[in-house]
């Protein structure tokens, strides 16, 4: 009895020795985070105030950044716009071609003639991660939570002889960044993360040098990044604090070729007539059209009448690259039909047809078909359908759209 | 003591005889007759020169190209663009002064080469001087010999028509070597004729060899277990031959086709860097490669790497850098030189950047150690700088200049 006494005491106090260490594990584990946590943010805010300090950056809402970029070893002037809501505009040249960046906080659009493309066309999804980096006002780590962005500190390292603060970000797309913080003075020396190359996805070193105040802001006015094959260097000469901007340098340019189609743009009242067997136009009835850009490049039309039967018809019209002539693409629900027309806008008119457009052996058997955009004027124009049956010799009115713009 | 005496002057008297031919009036130190210097390993060693900046002795303007600067007997030898217009130019060779780099003679051996992505006009080889001639390359393709004295033309063979070498998208690169009185060319032509050996007086081919297209690397010339091996990079593969067209040995390239200079060291030793794979070591015994190492620290765009003491120094993409070949270690890295080139001469780093800041740095692997920089020229400088006689040359698209230490 005595003995099992013992045996059982031992045994509560081998339990209980257990449970508390099991227990000072999980603590430890808790505490450990905890400490972690707390480090995180500790070494973010002692970030923030060596980059000048909170109620400094409060005050900023925007930057003017002017000075120097290298790009396939050529030094050229560049300025960039930042603002505290994530805009973001710079114009630079890349080599020998001019670039101009614009990002809105979510999406964005370039003109990057080393893509082949003259004109503004949006961001993709990796370059779009990129801006997220670009647009940064000085450090992602600025609110970052209230950005919605996550840090988890992973210690130290010594990076190039120096201790450093390692930080693994997380972006709300779920893009990742290792930024690596001098221990010493705690501002950005090294950051890794994904970046493009010619729109492509790249892996991407950044180096941070050079901090400078201006009106007690710190900034690093020597950024030279590497990804790929590709070396970028920035040097910054000059950074005005909250300067005015223009708030239409962030909007996307139409394609200068489709600004002679900006006739079209609009809410319309729409009269519809039909050409007679006698010759005459019989008014058919009327309806609406809304037309408005879809891209840089596309300005969309819905219009839809009834001719015994009710139509629902889509057209988009672009200027093409590769012919040099403008492009609309017709689609007509009834017939369940897309017709390609093709042609210019000279002077004051416009006229597509589908002369040109290859319909192998299925020549249609209405004819070919020609709209004419004419008396173009400021609230309204009319469009002319023609069709003829001896490959464009002759061209038949048919019915004819006098579109007149909304009050 | 004097079958010591004589035994040394007989291991002297070999090493003489293996001294290439044509090599033979030029030293390391008063040279530098061909595309990175007369051992084409970037590397100058005959010479001491002091831990001090070397000063201006002349600039002058120069015709746009990427040919470095060859050096002898107190001249200069390179290759130069001029435009007509936007559409039209000329390419010569062309001899300076050492001295004070005046125009001795310039001879037109072709239109010049426009780059279809403005990277840069003109020719992209460097003329290797022989006895009496000089053998330059254009980009598009023509492998010329003019005379030394006066520039005349002797001889030229145009190998897109002769050999239907397909020019690269930035043009015929390659530069020539003289091995053994022979002139030899990576020439991308069809039907085997990847390499080509020519008749230095008469431009008459001697050998061809290997299939392959022309790339943007020049054949290196090493010693290797007591032979001359001529060593090509193409594309994805390596191949050594002797100066009579025989194959000693080919190797797969593990980690791509370079654009920079494979570096033999340590006797037979390899060492070929990528930008996209990294480096890659390996040991040559018998004829026969084996690999030893590779690596991502250290990865060469078109800028060569050179070998010293143990240790590889380069542009690891736009970091200069020194590393282990041995274990691939980092030891330091320098940033701010873009895409810069370097040479060695003395114990000594001589970088020009990619915008033309001459730099002088220890060629220690322990930390950078720099001893100075200067602007030595302006605007994009893509070609290594030369060295003879305590001078430095360095030349751009628009530059050219002469530096010396005292």
């Amino acid at each position: 009895m005595f003995l099992t006494n013992i045996y059982k005491e031992l045994k509560d106090y081998t339990m209980k020795r257990r449970i508390n260490q099991v227990f000072s594990l999980m603590l430890l584990l808790c505490l450990s985070n905890a400490i972690f946590a707390q480090t995180a943010d500790e070494i973010i805010a002692k970030h923030i105030k060596a980059h000048g300090g909170e109620k400094k950056w409060a005050k900023v809402e925007s930057l003017k950044i002017t000075g120097k970029f290298t790009a396939f070893s050529v030094e050229e002037d560049f300025y960039t716009y930042k603002t505290k809501a994530g805009n973001y505009y710079s114009d630079r040249y890349l080599g020998q071609h001019k670039i101009l960046e614009v990002f809105s906080g979510e999406s964005g659009w370039t003109i990057d003639p080393w893509q082949g493309i003259s004109y503004a066309r949006n961001l993709n999804s990796a370059e779009v991660n990129v801006f997220y980096q670009k647009s940064d006002l000085f450090t992602p780590f600025y609110k970052y939570k209230e950005k919605g962005l996550k840090v988890e500190y992973t210690g130290k390292e010594n990076v190039e002889g120096a201790d450093m603060f390692v930080l693994k970000l997380t972006r709300k797309n779920g893009g990742q960044e290792t930024w690596y913080l001098d221990a010493k003075t705690y501002l950005e020396f090294k950051c890794e993360s994904n970046w493009v190359d010619f729109a492509y996805p790249s892996q991407c070193e950044t180096y941070f040098e050079d901090f400078q105040k201006v009106d007690g802001l710190v900034l690093p006015f020597y950024v030279e990044r590497t990804f790929g094959q590709r070396n970028r260097v920035t040097i910054i000469e000059n950074v005005d604090v909250n300067p005015q901007i223009d708030k239409a340098i962030f909007e996307m340019p139409r394609r200068k070729e489709m600004k002679k189609l900006a006739f079209l743009e609009g809410d319309w009242d729409v009269q519809i007539a039909v050409m007679t067997r006698r010759g005459t136009w019989y008014p058919l009835g009327n309806t609406t059209s809304n037309i408005e850009y879809g891209a840089t490049n596309m300005l969309e039309e819905n219009i839809s009448y009834e001719m015994n039967f009710p139509v629902n018809m889509k057209i988009n019209y672009i200027y093409s690259e590769s012919t040099g002539k403008y492009r609309l693409s017709v689609f007509n629900d009834l017939e369940s039909s897309i017709n390609i027309l093709e042609g210019e806008s000279i002077d004051t008119a416009m006229v597509v047809d589908d002369l040109n457009v290859s319909y192998g052996q299925n020549v249609p058997s209405t004819g070919n078909v020609q709209l004419s955009f004419n008396n173009i004027q400021k609230d309204g124009f009319t469009v002319l359908r023609k069709i003829s049956r001896d490959k464009g010799k002759t061209w038949m009115p048919r019915g004819k759209l006098i579109y007149t713009r909304k009050k | 003591m004097k079958k010591k005496t004589l035994n040394a002057c007989l291991v002297a008297l070999i090493m003489l005889l293996q001294i290439p031919a044509v090599f033979a009036q030029h030293n390391e130190t008063n040279s530098w007759v061909q595309f990175r210097g007369i051992n084409r390993n970037g590397v100058s060693s005959d010479i001491t020169i002091p831990d001090k900046m070397p000063k201006l002795v002349w600039k002058k303007e120069i015709g746009m190209g990427f040919s470095e600067v060859t050096i002898s007997n107190n001249r200069l030898y390179t290759m130069l663009g001029e435009r007509n217009d936007s559409v039209s130019g000329s390419t010569f060779v062309a001899a300076f002064d050492a001295k004070n780099g005046s125009e001795i003679w310039r001879t037109k051996i072709d239109s010049t080469f426009f780059d279809v992505d403005g990277f840069g006009d003109g020719p992209r080889s460097t003329p290797a001087i022989g006895k009496d001639y000089i053998f330059s390359f254009t980009s598009h393709g023509k492998l010329t010999a003019n005379a030394l004295k006066d520039g005349k033309t002797i001889w030229q063979v145009d190998f897109v028509k002769e050999f239907g070498s397909t020019r690269p998208r930035w043009g015929f690169s390659a530069s020539p070597v003289l091995v053994d009185g022979v002139l030899i060319m990576e020439a991308g032509g069809t039907d085997s004729r990847a390499f080509i050996a020519f008749d230095i007086k008469s431009g008459n081919v001697l050998w061809t060899k290997g299939n392959g297209n022309a790339g943007y690397n020049s054949p290196l010339v090493a010693e290797i277990e007591g032979k001359t091996n001529i060593i090509f990079a193409n594309g994805r593969t390596l191949y050594s031959l002797t100066s009579k067209g025989d194959t000693l040995w080919t190797w797969a390239i593990p980690v791509g086709g370079p654009m920079a200079m494979p570096v033999v060291y340590d006797n037979n030793k390899i060492f070929i860097s990528t930008l996209r794979g990294g480096f890659v070591t390996a040991e040559i015994k018998n004829n026969t490669v084996t690999q030893l190492k590779t690596g991502p620290t250290m990865k060469n765009d078109y800028s060569s790497s050179l070998f010293y003491k143990g240790h590889i120094y380069g542009f690891n993409v736009a970091s200069l850098q020194c590393i282990s070949p041995e274990t691939g270690k980092k030891m330091w890295t320098k940033r701010g030189f873009g895409k810069g080139s370097l040479i060695r001469v003395d114990d000594k780093l001589i970088v020009l950047s990619d915008k033309g800041k001459l730099a002088v740095v220890k060629a220690v692997p322990d930390a950078y150690n720099e001893i100075g920089r200067v602007q030595a020229i302006k605007g994009k400088s893509w070609t290594a700088p030369s060295f003879a006689g305590k001078h430095v040359f360095v030349r751009n698209l628009t530059e050219m200049a002469c530096y010396v230490f005292n």
